[in-house]
């Protein structure tokens, strides 16, 4: 949350000579970073961000009481200024204003104060208060609803007002909503009330306030209001935060109200809120104050150790020096023994409880930017890197030089991708809290985002790659198998280039004795996504590394893409199971080979990759076999033979020869052609 | 026979090739001399008829000489090939474009996450990955998040429909590698210099945020790990990224799994630290860091009294969009060739 605070302002709680850009830096470094100086005519605004731990500096005293501590340690004198009202008592009165109060739940408000004032008259607020609420970023409203925004803003104690006269009976009930309960609030907007909202009903049963969020408009101070209840409570930040989040709705004080408010600085807020009401509105204070306040805080104690301290900076720290400190900062210290022992201000009771607490304290007034950069000097960790993200680099790039171009998609797709892939979308991983209708499913495959990315692309040539995890669904107690996938496509009618890239890859990565079927499992998604009669499944030894094969023409119609698509889709686990960079010496043999080539004619639908299998089975001294015609029904191969030991002969070649002729015609019924 | 008249031939040979000035000339040379009825090889012809003390002796020289003959001219005949070549005639357009192999892109993203991981392991650590879908319990719950911390809120973290765990609770998309802290933790094996490198996710969409990003996280877990070993393995990342003239600064911030949390901001990549648009003040911010919280090394089963450790976690594509100036995030995974090939 950011906030804005005007110099000037700080000013008055703070005595320093420090120019804007000091004070900007200083709190940069050491507390809470100003994003950004403005100027206003004479004026200087700082725009702060607050983080959630520090609720105590959502004030111009909360930054004012770090600067305290941050600026002495940049060698500039500061002090903080008392506020005057700390040693003001809160008058008595004889003829006290009656006010019933009844809480229904005591963990709802931790602090429950309410005063009344009378002989109010409505007008502006003095020129002051107006400017300095303008340069705060509110907008100001009349004497009244100024005093709660401007204390607000200088305490950080959000309050609110209540027009006395319009609550009825003097009575307030501070319970939690029930079901279908409605409040009108200042705005003028009408909001259901969450169950469990914290509220106040007044002694007619109507509700007039929304706590900690926003007033309801019956109990609005308005030009003719004479007498006001003035409140300022402390409630349970979760309750606050669940009633903001369900209306999706949140005010300046609420926002304050779910970081948690210090209950310990409401009776000053309250004084401060006296003087001002007698000042600016000619108020007197019309009944004695109501203070619930069943529980203060205790006396919170934290010890360090300066060995603690020092071995968790990396520098020594003198113990003087972390006095002035955490004095500076409002704690109460005692050292002994090398030890500190710190008393924690009622502002930071929530927020320091370890140590750990107390070294941030120090460090960071002390200054992060003061310590020396070391690299870590120990033992480097003997732990071996899992050799899929080397294969990875290595394939990726591999892909690169041959020209395809990797791409990276949401791990979410849309349920009308999943169905034009044939994919069904019950048997995925699904958000429930998705943010757009695009991104609901975790995807059990790459392929509906590249055929998205092809159809978004509208370009003739495409090849892509992409690895990424898909996400089967493996049950309701169990995570996902995060399957990592090697997924390509290329357009066209390329169906061996993409059978190529495959073969490349494997061999690239140390893969010889693979395999590629004909794939059969035809109920699998693989077997409706893909063309039934141009698919086929990659082996090695009885494990699948994955498909590769063309889009089923439904599914490409169905994306509205024309012409064929060949995607290959690899298990990288699987690739980098049986990936390798062994590599074997073998000798080059002292004698010619023999080349030549057999052109065989074959029955329609003949494999001929089985036919090339069988072929280089047949003979020892047969050492490659090569396709190097396919065309209608005739197959031709180059079949290279050689002999590490000898010379081959004529006869020797014809012998095998005549082998291959026979196995071939025997087990796939093809002719040698004459 | 005599030997001198046997030099002389030679000489009158190998000159007469010398001062040839054509194909033809040497080609009618060859015959003279090395012709069936040439003049050495009509010597060659006497020597049987020799008798055999003389035989052996002028054998061997005239042998020699044909030999030398023979070099003269093929050398004599190449140099002639070589005069005859014309380069004038053999202009090739070298502006005409070259025919180039098919030219692919790698993905920035794989790219940076290629470099940040030679930087680190340079200094000990190696890579890891975690799930991306994720238990509650590792997200948030371990890493010391109360109930009801806001970035459980239903508009911060993506939330699987229908998957519980008894002891794990719900499970969400990681909006951090944080997750990964105590998962490495438990593995038991100290020291720890962990990057984890991984897929996160978030509910939002805007020019620097994307629903899915990734992250890189360093965790050091040792015995005397300290503030001091945080700061200088950023700057060392920072320079070693960024260029060796980077700073970096940690501010305070506020992370429930560490404490002290920092921010940490590096100088500028557009204006070198001077202050401009872009930055605040001359500084970046790169992410969030901090010493690891001592209950979240209880939690991964390890005692905060005798070891301590620091972690930082950045956005991958935050960096690159930093050094390559890329206005939005989202074009990294859009799937645009048109952006995707430029890289």
């Amino acid at each position: 949350m950011n906030i804005l605070v005007p110099d000037s302002w700080l000013r008055e709680y703070l005595k320093t000579k420090a120019s804007s850009k000091q004070i900007a830096r200083g709190l940069t470094l050491c507390s809470q970073s100003v994003e950004k100086i403005s100027k206003v005519k004479d004026d200087s605004i700082y725009n702060i961000e607050i983080t959630t731990n520090r609720p105590d500096c959502l004030s111009i005293y909360g930054i004012a009481r770090e600067l305290n501590a941050i600026l002495p340690q940049h060698k500039i004198k500061a002090s903080l200024k008392e506020i005057p009202e700390e040693k003001r008592e809160i008058p008595q009165v004889k003829k006290s204003l009656p006010l019933k109060v009844e809480i229904a739940k005591q963990s709802l408000c931790l602090r429950f104060t309410a005063l009344i004032f009378d002989r109010i008259t409505i007008k502006p607020s003095p020129k002051i208060v107006q400017e300095r609420l303008e340069k705060a970023g509110v907008r100001a409203l009349n004497n009244v609803v100024d005093i709660s925004n401007y204390l607000m803003l200088e305490l950080g104690q959000p309050m609110h007002t209540f027009d006395y006269d319009k609550i009825k009976e003097a009575k307030m009930i501070l319970r939690e909503a029930k079901e279908r309960e409605k409040i009108v609030t200042l705005d003028g907007k009408t909001r259901k009330l969450p169950q469990g909202a914290i509220i106040i009903e007044d002694g007619q049963g109507r509700i007039i306030d929304l706590c900690g969020i926003m007033g309801g408009a019956n109990s609005e101070v308005d030009q003719n209001t004479k007498r006001v209840l003035l409140f300022v409570q402390t409630y349970d930040p979760m309750k606050i935060r669940q009633t903001c989040q369900t209306l999706a709705f949140r005010t300046e004080a609420a926002a304050r109200f779910e970081k948690g408010v210090d209950s310990g600085g409401v009776i000053l807020a309250m004084k401060k809120a006296i003087t001002m009401f007698e000042k600016n509105c000619g108020a007197r204070v019309a009944n004695n104050l109501t203070d619930t306040y069943p529980f203060p805080q205790k006396e919170k104690k934290v010890t360090l150790t300066q060995k603690k301290l020092n071995y968790l900076v990396g520098i020594e720290i003198k113990l003087d020096e972390v006095r002035k400190i955490l004095e500076n900062l409002g704690f109460k210290t005692k050292l002994e023994n090398k030890k500190i022992e710190a008393i924690v201000p009622h502002w930071r009771y929530e927020d320091i409880n370890l140590p750990e607490d107390l070294i941030e304290e120090i460090a960071r007034v002390y200054g992060y930017y003061q310590l020396p950069s070391n690299l870590p000097q120990g033992k480097i960790p003997q732990q071996t890197q899992d050799p899929q993200f080397e294969w990875e680099n290595q394939i990726k790039h591999a892909l690169k030089n041959w020209g395809l171009t990797e791409v990276m998609s949401y791990s979410m797709v849309s349920q009308t991708q999943l169905e034009k892939t044939e994919i069904e979308p019950k048997g995925c991983i699904k958000i429930s809290n998705p943010l757009t209708e695009d991104l609901v499913y975790m995807r059990p495959s790459l392929i509906p985002s590249l055929l998205t990315i092809v159809k978004e692309n509208n370009q003739e040539k495409i090849t892509i790659f992409e690895l990424a995890n898909i996400y089967p669904y493996q049950g309701k107690n169990e995570l996902p198998d995060e399957m990592p996938m090697f997924t390509g496509l290329l357009t066209g009618n390329k169906f061996y280039q993409a059978k190529g890239l495959v073969e490349a890859i494997l061999i690239t990565i140390g893969i010889s004795d693979y395999q590629f079927e004909p794939y059969q499992l035809k109920q699998t998604f693989y077997g409706k996504a893909f063309h039934p009669a141009r698919t086929a499944e990659i082996m090695v030894k009885n494990d699948s590394l994955g498909v590769i094969g063309e889009i089923s023409p439904h599914v490409l119609a169905r994306f509205g893409i024309k012409g064929r698509i060949a995607v290959f889709d690899l298990d990288f686990r699987e690739l980098v199971k049986h990936a390798s960079r062994a590599k074997k010496y073998s000798p080059i043999s002292k004698y010619p080979a023999i080349v030549e080539d057999l052109t065989f004619v074959v029955p329609t639908q003949t494999l001929v990759g089985e036919m090339m299998k069988e072929i280089i089975k047949l003979n020892k001294l047969i050492i490659k076999v090569e396709l190097h015609d396919y065309y209608r029904n005739t197959r031709t191969f180059r079949i290279t033979y050689q002999s590490s030991k000898k010379t081959l002969t004529d006869k020797e070649v014809e012998k095998i020869r005549k082998r291959i002729i026979k196995r071939v015609k025997m087990k796939f019924g093809a002719n040698l052609k004459k | 026979m005599d030997i001198n008249k046997i030099q002389n031939l030679k000489n009158q040979a190998i000159s007469s090739i010398l001062e040839a000035k054509s194909d033809r000339e040497l080609e009618e040379l060859r015959i003279a001399f090395l012709g069936r009825k040439g003049e050495i090889t009509q010597l060659l012809k006497k020597i049987p008829s020799l008798n055999s003390s003389e035989r052996k002796e002028m054998g061997q020289i005239a042998n020699d000489v044909k030999r030398a003959v023979e070099q003269a001219l093929a050398d004599a005949k190449k140099a002639e090939a070589v005069k005859k070549i014309d380069i004038d005639k053999e202009w090739l357009d070298v502006t005409a474009p070259g025919k180039k192999p098919p030219l692919g892109h790698i993905h920035l993203v794989t790219e940076t996450i290629k470099e940040i991981t030679e930087i680190f392991t340079k200094i000990g650590f190696t890579r890891v990955a975690y799930p991306e879908v994720e238990w509650d319990w590792y997200s948030f719950g371990r890493l010391n998040m109360p109930a009801n911390h806001p970035a459980r809120d239903e508009w911060e973290t993506l939330y699987i429909d229908k998957l519980k765990h008894k002891k794990y609770g719900r499970s969400v998309l990681t909006p951090h590698t944080s997750s990964g802290q105590v998962r490495e933790m438990e593995k038991r094996k100290l020291p720890i210099r962990m990057l984890n490198i991984a897929k996160c996710y978030r509910r939002q969409s805007n020019v620097s945020h994307a629903p899915m990003f990734y992250q890189f996280e360093t965790l050091v877990v040792d015995k005397g790990i300290n503030v001091t070993h945080l700061k200088g393995t950023l700057d060392y990342f920072a320079q070693q990224y960024f260029g060796k003239d980077q700073k970096t600064r940690i501010r305070p911030f506020h992370f429930q799994f560490t404490e002290p949390s920092f921010e940490v901001d590096v100088t500028c990549t557009v204006c070198g630290g001077k202050g401009c648009q872009v930055c605040k003040g001359g500084w970046l911010e790169l992410g969030g860091a901090g010493m690891v919280h001592p209950l979240v090394l209880k939690h991964g089963g390890i005692d905060p009294e005798k070891y301590s450790g620091f972690a930082s976690g950045f956005g991958v594509e935050r960096v690159l969009m930093m050094r390559h100036k890329i206005p939005d995030i989202r074009l990294l995974f859009g799937g645009d060739l048109r952006f995707l090939n430029q890289f």
